[in-house]
Parts: structure tokens; sequence; C-alpha cells
């Protein structure tokens, strides 16, 4: 409640200011009278039909500007009439068909010149029942939307005022205040008005650029929505919108709502409406209701010097402009200088002198005390100077060499948000001359995408001790995408409050471009490699796709048999072509197997469930296994946790394990020639499979097995294992070959499980 | 009634071969498995066999090379996914009947088990007489049974009485009552008869 007595004082002064302006108008009201009464004693009327009642401060103040801008301006008398309509609480058609018959009784004797009407509700209302009240009046609306605009489908010579609230630019405005924001909440009630927010505010939220972490609360009942906004986190921006009813039906005035709504959020709440502001919202991008009423009043002078209405195009948004609340600003600790440079700030309390003299008067005199001191600190100051030369000369010396070396030097202070930079950094974000490097000029050139990053990772070194590092894009005028690396590192001993911040920036666009070749190359031999063992496999595999086929020829030639007895057995025909989708199935899959470990592409990353992919190998392999006697035992553990990887590279290497290990018994005794395949979930938290073979074991040249080229096959390439362990090694984890120590070789393939990917994030 | 033993560890094409078979009006007996073809297969029942070649554990070429081992004259089928020559040419001197490859039409099929049922047939008549014959010498006394290798050696009773040291009215007797067991007339059908079942000089 301590805003209170500061917002009397505005409400004070704004009456304060009417008396003074009902005192002139009074004069001019004398003086036109005597004019009018003499020229000619016609009197327009205006009636002011208000959708909702006299709750409503929106319309209450667009109302109050129209009746003024009307006194003011126009020539002859004008006589206001005002009416009420309440159609957010009596929303059966009978009230309404009741409140116009009302209307065309009340003012059967007088009728209106021209109709206005205030708020959205009250264009459709006039649009239905205008020839019931007074046929062809014309009629002026406010406080209407385009969308609600284009939906009544107003006749020609109804006119008016839309106004469009401003989401965007409100958010906007919420993320230059907020640019650590993480976090959007959004608030809308329930009526058929809160509902087209609520689907206007989803669209406009899905469309930006920017995604924050976001929640809808909307429609919910109203003892809920104080609750959810209590606990709101202080990281989050809060917009609210419209809350003319909550989710229990119960009626509300939007303003009283967002009042509360600002007492008791946590983070700062803002709103693209006029009548809020004053309420403890910050603010937004804002219509004042005052230039709407007076922009409506212009229409309808302009329709009483007897223009015809038809020939008036509605207007939209007359004065809309960022409006932030001082006092709020100043409650959630928002600076200033984040605001756009057009925004009026209102509340603004008065100057320092006014409030607080006394201890201006202090500080003078402290002031005064250290000029003293600064004398005697001139004397000082010469020795200064001379250290001070020496110290450019070495920052020329520093700043040529970076230059040299490509790289930008850059210094930020987080308090005042000011940017010291080389010029080298100009060529690297590709700045022309005249721009100033300001951080927020560098951000504007880094790539949309890597500017949280970016932002993330210069406050993450602000918290911690240790440099942090991010590459990130960057969109010079050249149109190609060049890579900086920024490196930042905080001066402070206290580190809660690190305010300096030093670091490089230093392109390495043809260290990445070599980064991204060298990983198209890993992948075409991966590729390769795949199609190699695959060529070895031909085969077997083509044994693999005949079965099916034998089984769908044998099975579809019965059913011709069958059918060309006198009454076929149908139920068994049935049965037959129900084998042959199966089959047909069957081969697909091998197909489809096929497919995919021939497919050329970069890595897709998804879950993996290792034994799937196990038992999906062993069948692939199949036939060569009959084929070489080889049998396998899969001993594959339960519930094992899942993995992060792309399927097709993970089967490779798995295929490769198999096949080295096939390869590995040629000489074995065909009734010892046995795989035994385990996973497990390794103490680690890692899976692990491993791949057990009976054959000769492994040489002593261990560690050459993983290098390129190196084969102890007769017809082997040398690449498998370094293919494979390239591929494991990009998924974290490592592959290892060990002899066993009742014969043969073993394969341990470990993968970090999912779960410890997610914790290491 | 004419029984195909189909033996496939492929459990698809095990149902598919079954099916069309069957409704040719063959009996089925399938195996996904060689050992439990041997464990379960009767040798009485008239068929033949369907292999596929390349099992698990033990081959089809290896099967069949079981059942000959075994004295079990059942005709053989080949059908494999890979047709290669060295196999085949394995397969038919061992004594199949067609080496065919998957997937294999019904008529080529179907043309296959004939053949094997007349293969069949033909030898389960041979089988037949020589049991026949094989009962009947059972039947002989030692005597008897002495005396027909020497008639089949062609010795004349004079010679036959002398090697076995006795006269040769006992062997007319001793003769006559072989001849008449074996239920031949001539020394000529004698002779035919001992050469079937593998008596001979």
């Amino acid at each position: 409640m301590g805003d209170m007595p500061t917002s009397h004082h505005y409400f004070a002064c704004v009456a304060q200011r009417a008396r003074r302006t009902c005192g002139i108008l009074l004069l001019i009201f004398a003086f036109a009278w005597i004019g009018s009464s003499r020229a000619d004693e016609r009197q327009e009327r205006v009636l002011m039909l208000h959708a909702f009642n006299y709750t409503f401060p929106a319309t209450t103040l667009i109302g109050d500007a129209a009746r003024k801008r009307l006194v003011d301006r126009s020539r002859g008398r004008v006589e206001i009439d005002a009416d009420f309509l309440d159609l957010n609480r009596a929303s059966d058609p009978e009230h309404e068909v009741r409140t116009a018959a009302f209307l065309r009784e009340k003012y059967s004797n007088h009728p209106p010149d021209v109709i206005m009407t205030l708020g959205s509700a009250a264009l459709p209302f006039i649009v239905k029942h205008r020839d019931a009240i007074a046929p062809n009046t014309p009629v002026v609306f406010t406080g209407v939307s385009q969308a609600n605009y284009s939906s009544s489908q107003p006749p020609p010579d109804m006119t008016g005022i839309i106004t469009e609230f401003n989401l965007e630019k409100t958010l906007i405005l919420a993320e230059r205040l907020q640019p650590n924001a993480r976090r959007l909440v959004l608030i809308a009630g329930n009526s058929p008005t809160d509902r087209l927010w609520q689907e206007r505010a989803r669209r406009i939220v899905e469309n930006r650029e920017r995604k924050l972490e976001t929640a809808y609360l909307f429609g919910l009942p109203y003892d809920v929505l104080v609750s959810k906004v209590a606990k709101i986190p202080y990281d989050a921006i809060v917009v609210v919108l419209t809350v003319f009813v909550d989710g229990v039906g119960e009626p509300h005035v939007p303003m009283e709502v967002a009042r509360t709504v600002a007492q008791l959020s946590p983070a700062p709440v803002y709103a693209p409406y006029d009548t809020y502001l004053g309420n403890g919202v910050v603010g937004g991008y804002i219509e004042t209701f005052e230039s709407v009423g007076s922009a409506a009043a212009d229409l309808m002078l302009e329709i009483i010097a007897g223009k015809d209405p038809a020939t008036l195009q509605p207007k939209t948004n007359p004065g809309q402009t960022y409006r932030v609340d001082f006092r709020a600003m100043r409650r959630w600790n928002l600076r200033e200088s984040d605001l756009p440079s057009d925004t009026i700030i209102l509340f603004r309390e008065s100057s320092l002198w006014e409030q607080h003299h006394e201890l201006v008067l202090v500080a003078l005199s402290a002031f005064a005390l250290q000029t003293l001191f600064v004398g005697a600190l001139l004397i000082q100051q010469r020795r200064r100077k001379r250290a001070e030369a020496l110290l450019k000369e070495s920052e020329e010396r520093m700043t040529f060499t970076a230059a040299f070396m490509n790289i930008g030097l850059w210094q930020f202070d987080r308090q005042t948000g000011k940017l010291w930079a080389t010029e080298h950094c100009r060529a690297l974000f590709g700045l022309g001359p005249d721009v100033p490097l300001t951080r927020e000029t560098i951000l504007s050139k880094i790539h949309p995408e890597d500017q949280v990053n970016a932002i993330a990772s210069v406050q993450e070194a602000s918290k911690n001790d240790h440099s942090a590092i991010t590459d990130v894009r960057v969109t010079r005028s050249d149109d190609k995408v060049h890579w900086v690396r920024i490196r930042a590192r905080s001066h402070s001993d206290n580190r809660d409050a690190a305010s300096q911040m030093s670091g490089i920036f230093a392109d390495i666009t043809e260290q990445k471009a070599a980064e991204a070749e060298a990983a198209l190359q890993r992948q075409e031999v991966a590729h390769l490699m795949r199609v190699s063992v695959l060529g070895e496999l031909s085969g077997a595999i083509a044994h693999e796709i005949n079965q099916p086929l034998t089984a769908i020829l044998s099975n579809a030639q019965a059913a011709l048999y069958l059918l060309t007895q006198n009454s076929p057995d149908l139920g068994e025909v049935r049965d037959v072509l129900q084998d042959i989708v199966d089959e047909d199935n069957r081969a697909g899959e091998v197909v489809h197997r096929l497919r995919s470990l021939l497919k050329k592409g970069e890595r897709k990353f998804e879950v993996v469930n290792i034994n799937d992919l196990i038992k999906s190998t062993i069948a692939l392999l199949n036939s060569e296994l009959i084929s070489r006697r080889v049998n396998v035992k899969a001993e594959l553990a339960n519930a094992l946790p899942s993995t992060w990887g792309d399927p097709i590279q993970l089967q490779q290497v798995l295929l490769n394990l198999f096949m080295n290990a096939m390869d590995a018994m040629g000489s074995t005794p065909m009734m010892q020639r046995r795989v035994v395949v385990f996973s497990r979930a390794a103490q680690t938290g890692a899976v692990e499979v491993l791949v057990k073979d009976h054959g000769s074991g492994i040489s002593a040249e261990q560690d050459r097995l993983f290098e390129a080229f190196y084969s102890t096959k007769n017809h082997g390439l040398g690449l498998g294992l370094t293919v494979c362990s390239t591929i494991v090694e990009a998924h974290g984890g490592n592959i290892t070959l060990t002899n066993d120590a009742a014969g043969g070789a073993v394969a341990t393939l470990s993968l970090p499980a999912q779960e410890m990917l997610i914790a290491a994030q | 009634m004419f029984t195909v033993f189909i033996v496939d560890d492929d459990a698809g094409v095990l149902r598919g071969l079954s099916r069309l078979l069957r409704t040719r009006g063959y009996d089925i007996q399938s195996y996904t498995s060689p050992q439990e073809f041997l464990a379960q297969h009767d040798s009485a029942l008239p068929g033949c066999a369907l292999l596929d070649v390349s099992m698990p554990g033990l081959d089809g070429l290896e099967l069949q090379r079981t059942l000959t081992a075994e004295g079990i004259h059942r005709p053989v089928i080949f059908i494999t996914g890979k047709g290669d020559i060295p196999t085949s040419v394995r397969a038919m001197r061992g004594g199949a009947i067609d080496f065919l490859t998957k997937p294999v039409s019904d008529k080529n099929l179907l043309g296959a088990i004939a053949r094997a049922e007349e293969e069949d047939t033909k030898s389960r008549q041979i089988h037949a007489e020589l049991a026949a014959i094989q009962a009947k010498i059972t039947a002989l006394t030692p005597r008897e049974r002495e005396v027909l290798t020497h008639v089949v050696a062609g010795r004349l009773n004079k010679q036959i009485a002398g090697d076995l040291g006795t006269v040769e009215k006992t062997i007319k007797v001793h003769r006559s009552r072989m001849m008449e067991k074996l239920g031949v007339r001539t020394v000529a059908d004698l002779v035919r008869m001992a050469q079937k079942v593998g008596i001979s000089r």
C-alpha cells in the first residue's frame, strides 16, 4: 500500500487540473451560449453508450476525454447523454432487446444526432439494434479491436477508433528492462473478450523469435490465479491482459485484477492497457484512452459539421507509445537507461532537492571537504601522469599485437553497462566506423540463436572464478557466417557482485570450417564402412529377404489352388493372406534395416534402447551366422537404462564387433564357434555391451588395433575399429578390446546412459 | 498316403511350404530343427524329406548323410536360399531327388515330390521284396542255409555231400526242402534271389 499517497497525489492533480479546465470551459460556454443563441438555436445531441457499467475506468476515461473535446471544439451546443448497456453482467439476449426498447422509448422525443459507443461489446450491440433505437443515426465507436471490427461488420455509416493493444511491443519493452528474464507469464480471464486475448497472446508468443519458458494463467478461478501469481519466480516477465470474467464465471474489473496481480507478483508486471498504469504495473506500449476519446470526438464533430459518415474511415491507434510508471520501475529495480528513447515516464518523483534538501546540503559540505583532499592528490597526479604515459604505450603495443593475431580485446562494467573494446572488434563483428561499440551493437551482430548462449556464458563467468568460453556465429555485412570465440573472465574479489568483466574476441571461422570438413569426412568414411560391411553381408542379407519371399510365394500358390476348388475354405484363404501380410512385413523390415544403414546423412541423435539394437543386429546377421556356423547367445540385462545417440551409427559399431568376432573364429572348431553378447548397466551408470568370441584372441600389438589402416585380417581395410572408436567417442563413450581368461577376445562398448547426459547438462 | 517331412529353421517358410503341400493332399510333418526331425521321424511312413540346406547346428547335407548312415532310405529334396554349385553337386551325389532354389514354384516342388514318391514306392517295393526273401531265408535250418550257399556257388549235389561229409541223398532232401521254403523252382530263380540279398560265392 506504499504507493497510495502518491496515487492520491496524482488524482488530486488531475482533479485540480479538471477544475481549472472547467473554469475556463465555463467561460467559453458563456461566450458560446451568447454566440449560438444569436446565430441559431441548433442543438446537437450525442448519445454515449457504454458497453459496461460505471465501474470500468477505460470507458469512463474515453467518455470524459470525448466529452471535453466535444465541448471544447463544437461550434453549437452539444447535449451529451450517456447510458450503460451493462453487457458484461447480463449476457442473455433478452437483456439486449429490453435495453434497445428502453433506449428507443427514452430518446423518442430527442433522438440523438450521433451515437458514440464505448467498449468492444457495444459495437456488435449497436450494429444489431441501431434500427430499433434510432434508425440511420451515424455511429462512432471506440474501444474496438481490429478483429472485433472485422467480425462485427458494421455498415459504412459507422466509423470510429480501432485500438490494437500492442502485446508485441509491450513484450519488447519488458525484455529490454529484463534482459535476463527466463520466463514469461501471461494472465487473462474467461469472457469472450478475454478469450480473444488468450488466442492472440498464444499466437504472438509462439511467433516470437526469443523463446522464454512460458506459462499461461488463462481462465483460472480468481483465487487460484491469486495464489499462482504469488509464486511467480523473480526472473519472470508477467503480462496481465484482461480479466473481465474469471474461470468460475465471476465478473471482475480488469484494472482491479491488474492492481492485485501487480501487488502480489514477485516479478515485474506489464500490460498494454492505459488504465492499469498507476495501479502498480510497470507499463507497456500503450494507447491512452484520452487520445482515443479525443479522436472519437473529432470524428463526431466532423459528422455534426455535416460530413457524410460513410466517407470517414475508421482510425487506428491515434496515440500509442511506450509508457511506464516510475514507481513500479523502482520497485522492481528496473533501469531507466534500458527504456526505449521515446518512452513517457509517468509518476516520476519530484527532484532530489525538493525531497531531501537537507540531505543534499550535507552532501554538498562533504563535497567541499573532498575538494581539499583533491588538492592534496593533485601533487600525486604528476607522478601518475608519467606512469600513465608508459601504460598507454604498453596498451597500444598490446592492442596492435592483438589485432595482428585477429583478436579483439574488451572490458565491460556490468554495473554501468559500459563497454570498452579495441577497434579491431569492429572488424570482427562487421561494425562500421560510425557505429558505437557497445554491448548492444555487438550483440545485434551475433546470430539470434547464439545470443542467449553468449549472454549466459558471460554471466557464468561473472559468478565463477574460471573463465568462460562460447563460440558464436556473427553475421557480417558480406552475408557469410563468421565464427567468433568469446572468452570472458571476471575481475572481482567479491564473487557475488563481479562487475568488471574482460576478455577477448577471436575469429575462429577457419578453425570451424576445418572442423566441419573433418566431421563431414568422418561421416563419409563411416558411411563407406557401413556400405562395405553390408557388401560383405550381401549374400546373407539376400537370404534374409528370400525367406519371406519363399513363404509368400508358397502361401500365394496355396491360396490360388484353394480358390480353384468348388467350395473354397475361405477361413483358410484368410489365414493364408494374413501369413502373406506378415511375411511381407518381415521382408519390409529387412529392407528398412538395410536402407537405414545404407543411408547417407547427418547424425541424428535420439533415445536408443541398446537391447533392441543388439536384437536387430543379430536379426540382420542371422543368415551369415548360420552359414559361418556361429552360434550367438544374447544375455541382455532387464531394465537397462536407455542411451542417447544415432541408432544407425551405433548399430554400425555393433555390426563391426560381431563381424570381428566371427572373423576371429575362422579356425575355431565348429562346435566352439560361439559369440556371447552381454548388456549391462555398469556401476558408473554407463550402459555396457560386451561381445565375447572364442577365437584366437588378440596378439601383442593391441594398441595398434584402433590405428587407421592396421589390420590383422587378410582382406581387412584396417578401418573398422578406427571408425567404431570415432563413432563411440562422438557419443561420449569408449570401446576397449581385451583377451578373455577363458580364451578369445572381449570387445567392451561403454556408452553414457541418457540420465547421465541429462545430469551432466 | 504320402507324407512330406519338411525341415526348415524358418517358421514362416515352414508354414508356407506346409500349407502349399497340404492343400495338394500331402500329409505334412514339419520340424524347425534337424535334431527334432531325427528324434521324431518315423521311417516306416511312406514319404520324402524336404530339407533346408542352411540350418543352425546340423545343415541339410549333414542330415542327409546321417539318414544314409542310419540306413534310412528316405528320398530327399533340398531347398536352399543360396544355391551354389559345389553344394548342389554334393547333394546330388548323396542321392538327392532334386536341389531347388528359394523361392520355389509349386510346379517345380510338386514335380520333385512326385518323383520322390515314385522313387519311394519303388524302393519300398524292393525293400518289401528283400524283406520277404530275408524272412524266408531266416526260416531255413542251418543245414539248409549251408546247402543254399553251395548251390548258389554252382556245386553239384555230390560235391556238396562231399564238402559237408554226408551222402548225396540227404543233400537232395535238404535241397528240395530249401527250394520249397524259398518258393523257387529252378536253380536260376534261386541264384537271382540270392543275388538280391547278397548271397554269392
